[in-house]
């Protein structure tokens, strides 16, 4: 069975379409987060077997997060100078959609200036220089031409293939090391170094990813082997090649889904994926604000930064244990009956024994919290004022985890809407009352708010509460397309982990950033591949991870005729 | 493929910039454009049907709403815009309203619109000569759910090179001013030189590294390196304008901002240890600093064109210097609208834009002014809070540039075609641009009257 035919797609007579891309399909009323659009709801494939299917592969950029990386391994800087570059646009919601990315003047201007800064601090430390050349010790006051002319060779013919990950021409070499000459004339020899290392850092060469590909034996393009390498340590690590994916890249072994498979293994099990992953959750839940929520600390005096912080470390210290070490499954995670705290996460959970800033695991009792969605840190940070928002907390819910855009309301419906006003009840269920009585709005709502109505026992800092302003809390419902009612977070979790739309989503979302673009009807057999192997392996999502080497997406390219019709 | 930087400008006279002899392109074109966002419209209807932000009054005899009193000390040259309405705000509420806004298009399937914004058209006409073509900066930008991504809630600016791509702003105010006046005045050092021959070195091999890959691409990627390579020309070239001081361009008073995090919850590297030490507090000061900054890039010649976002569309900073606790967005609608404390807001924007047009009209350029000399374009993404309606658009122009005519209150009741696209192509004509229309045509019918 595919992904199609679990994601029924219903038009409703209030124009409230939703099923997969709907964002798109309902014209060009965007969903409320222009991040969660995507998947293809076209025509399913008639087959997907029998022939190649890569989809698009747009030139790739270093993202913020790639470009630090980088440099920390290629030249030892570990500044985060990166984080000097204005943000990627959202795109595919993960800042690396290839297509929606463009330069602006203050791009290619930053560019310049931390490519300076990276080559000043280079050449500031002789250990630095030494690991791009060791000849650079010997050369100082006195040197001669020939010497500092034979030892910058060493060091561009060593560096160049590092930065940009392929092995390079001699032409290219000696284009680098006319620059330095030229530059040699009225400057040091550090200068001069330093000059190669800003041009490197600004060349396409090692800003974009440029993939050529090589035909196979059957006519298919495939990534060449230092490309599948480069695939592979930016999928994986958020950086380039390592010696061994070089070392593989020479000898051929990624020219195989096996050899691809054998060292997507490898990375994904070393320490280095974590930022990767850490980086993934950080753009699909909503985590990144959470140490810098603005509450009014005389209604929240239990809300500080380091709380915050604390609770965004919680998420990602259960994801990490769930991937890593743990049962390894989404819906685990997700319907968890233990967390993981600090001494100032227990204190607000009101768990007893935990001291310290070490995180460590505890078993809850499942009557107030029970896996990721219940956690404070989730409930907390689509909430961006005092006061709880159900249409926000059920919209992130249903459209970023379970991949159903609601439409925003257009025309005549766009008239009548009005945000309710918080002093017009006692509970969040009688503010946002006209949401249900009204046909108009019940026709969207219906697919929102009884997600976020479920969770009002969080308040807007995720702690627990049976009432609000003196009236207990009814936090009963149902969601169209899930099974019976549900009362509450624990059994929301519940249902929310049981449907099959949780499991899609997931793998959707993991191959839009995995391949840093927004999915297109291009690409309905990779997710259905995907979300099919998803499914049947119980929501695994090391094994989702890994099945992201083995699509045609990841293993070929588009041949010319595809790229440019 | 045309090159937008500088292959067509027309080389003036150093001496234009000078105040005198000047030598017009057109005698009476406009020859800044300042565009000012600030989020969430204003109060049309206090829910008792006063309207707390549209003067009264004739034409040229006019007394300024409670809103707008706070800009009374330039009334002579401002031009209250009312009554129009943002025909082309087509999509999600606020991200609709912030795209249209300058582009005058829809928005396009949850992304953003299908076209450049004004600023940019203008400054491909006004600013090929300067250093830098624009200049966009953000106070307190990326808040909320945009997670400090750029994102259809939060840009105002869009490039004029077929991309149509949102212009990301510079949000820290340090490396604004390093940027804009760190090399104010070098000293004509040989070491200068030699770093700007470095520079040129540098850029040159960069640009001949994307002249070599770019030809084996697929025709998509081949555009993305021409643009990225556009961008660097721009780069090349400004390194051959020096800013030099004269009597009206000074360095602005540098500003202590270390209690300010412009990356306030975009910065995707914080592990929660940076305190955030209340930069809504900072508010205030950082937005003069940024406003005396984007003057003197005016009066210095470093651009002809500037934008500044007061934050973005669902604004999500408090407001500690009013003893407003909550965020814009709340007291606009999130928590039901809240008219007084939305009124204190818009009052407190009125008097930060009252202070930069100030600012402009204070720099003499011998007989008039700077502001004299420019348009400045006051507008948001909704009229109405409570509703996100988008008739009856609270605008303000400022200046005198292509002839504007300010002190006057237009209220445009009855308007045949009250489309907000037909001020867009009002204010292009200004600079010269004779264009009848912009944006997408089925919302603009022909330029607006009554701007001169």
């Amino acid at each position: 069975m595919t992904r199609h035919a679990l994601v029924a797609s219903v038009l409703l007579s209030s124009g409230c379409y939703v099923g997969l891309d709907a964002g798109k399909a309902s014209g060009g009323a965007g969903a409320d987060d222009a991040a969660d659009s995507g998947g293809s709801d076209g025509g399913v494939p008639a087959s997907c077997e029998g022939r190649i299917h890569p989809g698009s592969a747009p030139l790739r950029r270093l993202t913020r997060f790639e470009y630090n990386n980088t440099v920390r391994d290629l030249l030892g800087d570990d500044t985060l100078p990166a984080n000097a570059f204005p943000s990627e646009e959202s795109g595919n919601g993960f800042g690396n959609d290839a297509a929606a990315q463009s330069v602006s003047s203050l791009l290619a201007e930053q560019y310049a200036t931390v490519a300076e800064g990276v080559a000043t601090r280079v050449i500031e430390s002789p250990d630095r220089l030494a690991a791009l050349a060791p000849c650079t010790t010997a050369i100082g006051e006195g040197s001669d031409a020939a010497s500092e002319s034979t030892c910058v060779r060493d060091l561009v013919a060593s560096l160049l293939p590092r930065a940009w990950r392929r092995p390079v021409a001699a032409d290219e070499i000696d284009e680098l090391v006319a620059l330095y000459q030229g530059v040699r004339g009225d400057a040091t020899f550090p200068v001069g170094v330093a000059a190669v290392v800003e041009a490197v850092l600004q060349s396409p060469d090692f800003l974009y990813r440029v993939e050529r590909g090589e035909l196979d034996d059957d006519g298919n393009l495939r990534p060449t082997g230092h490309e599948m390498a480069t695939r592979l340590s930016y999928l994986f690590w958020g950086t380039m090649p390592d010696e061994a994916l070089f070392a593989a890249a020479e000898q051929g072994e990624l020219s195989n889904p096996e050899g691809v498979l054998a060292h997507a293994e490898r990375l994904l099990d070393d320490e280095r994926s974590r930022p990767m992953v850490r980086f993934f959750f950080d753009n699909l839940l909503p985590l990144q604000g959470l140490s810098q929520l603005e509450r009014d600390p005389v209604r929240y005096p239990a809300y500080t930064p380091q709380l915050g912080a604390s609770m965004r470390e919680e998420a990602h210290q259960l994801l990490a244990y769930e991937i890593f070490e743990g049962p390894g499954t989404w819906t685990d995670a997700l319907t968890a009956p233990y967390t993981f705290v600090d001494a100032t996460l227990a204190a607000f959970y009101g768990i007893e024994g935990v001291t310290g800033d070490a995180f460590q695991k505890v078993e809850q009792d499942g009557t107030q919290r029970l896996g990721l969605l219940t956690q404070a840190g989730m409930v907390a940070g689509t909430i961006h004022s005092n006061e709880t928002n159900p249409v926000v907390r059920g919209s992130f819910i249903v459209q970023k985890l379970m991949c159903k855009a609601i439409p925003l309301p257009t025309g005549d419906v766009l008239d009548q809407v009005k945000p309710p006003d918080p002093y017009s009840g006692d509970t969040a269920r009688d503010r946002f009352g006209k949401h249900s009585q009204d046909p108009v709005c019940a026709g969207c709502h219906r697919f929102m708010d009884p997600v976020g109505l479920a969770l009002e026992n969080y308040d807007a800092i995720g702690q627990w509460r049976d009432r609000e302003n003196d009236v207990v809390i009814d936090a009963r419902g149902e969601l169209p397309g899930i099974e019976g009612t549900f009362d509450g977070p624990i059994e929301l979790a519940r249902a929310i982990a049981g449907a099959e739309a949780t499991q899609t989503c997931f793998a959707h979302q993991w191959a839009s950033f995995a391949y840093g673009r927004t999915l297109d009807d291009d690409d309905a057999c990779t997710e259905s591949h995907l979300a099919d192997a998803f499914v049947a392996s119980g929501s695994d999502i090391r094994q989702l991870l890994l099945d992201l080497t083995q699509t045609d997406a990841f293993l070929y390219l588009p041949r010319a005729s595809e790229e440019d019709p | 493929m045309l090159r937008g930087a500088g292959s067509i400008a027309i080389a003036l006279p150093w001496l234009e910039l000078m105040g005198e002899g000047r030598v017009a392109r057109a005698a009476t074109a406009a020859k800044r454009f300042i565009s000012v966002y600030t989020p969430g419209g204003a109060v049309i209807d206090d829910g008792n049907g006063e309207n707390r932000w549209r003067p009264t009054g004739s034409e040229t005899d006019f007394t300024l709403s409670p809103i707008l009193t706070p800009l009374a000390p330039i009334q002579h040259k401002l031009l209250v815009v009312d009554g129009l309405a943002m025909a082309s705000a087509q999509g999600e509420q606020h991200q609709a309203g912030i795209i249209a806004w300058l582009t005058g298009t829809t928005q396009q399937g949850g992304g953003y619109g299908a076209g450049p914004s004004i600023d940019q058209v203008i400054a491909n006409r006004v600013s090929t000569n300067n250093p830098m073509k624009s200049l966009q900066i953000a106070v307190r930008w990326g808040t909320g759910k945009s997670h400090g991504l750029l994102h259809p809630i939060n840009c105002v600016n869009f490039e004029d090179n077929g991309t149509y791509s949102p212009i990301p702003p510079r949000l820290d105010p340090q490396s604004i001013f390093d940027q804009l006046f760190g090399s104010l005045d070098p000293t004509d050092s040989a070491d200068f030189q030699a770093k700007l021959a470095r520079k040129k070195s540098i850029l040159d091999y960069v640009d001949r590294r994307f002249e070599s890959v770019s030809p084996s691409l697929g025709a998509a990627d081949k555009q993305k390196l021409e643009q990225h390579l556009d961008k660097i020309r721009e780069l090349e070239q400004s390194l051959d304008d020096v800013v030099m001081p004269t009597a009206i361009c000074k360095l602005p008073d540098e500003v202590d901002t270390s209690d300010y995090n412009p990356t306030t919850g975009l910065d995707s590297a914080d592990d929660g240890s940076i305190a955030d030490v209340n930069t809504d507090e900072a508010i205030p000061k950082v937005g003069k600093f940024m406003m005396d900054m984007l003057v003197m890039a005016l009066a210095c010649d470093i651009t002809s064109v500037a934008s500044l976002q007061w934050s973005d569309t669902e604004a999500k900073h408090t407001f500690p210097w009013l003893g407003l606790d909550q965020h814009h967005h709340f007291y606009q609608h999130d928590g039901g609208f809240r008219p007084v404390e939305c009124e204190q807001i818009y009052t407190w924007y009125a008097e930060q834009h009252a202070y930069l047009l100030q600012q402009l009209d204070a720099v003499d350029l011998g007989g008039t002014t700077l502001l004299d000399e420019s348009v400045v374009f006051f507008g948001t993404e909704l009229a109405q809070p409570p509703s996100h309606d988008k008739s009856n658009m609270p605008f303000l122009l400022a200046g005198g540039g292509g002839g504007l005519r300010g002190g006057r209150f237009l209220r445009n009741e009855g308007l045949a075609d009250p489309s907000h696209n037909n001020l867009l192509v009002a204010i292009l004509n200004l600079f010269g641009d004779e264009r009848t229309s912009f944006g997408d045509p089925a919302f603009c019918s022909g330029p607006y009257a009554g701007l001169t």
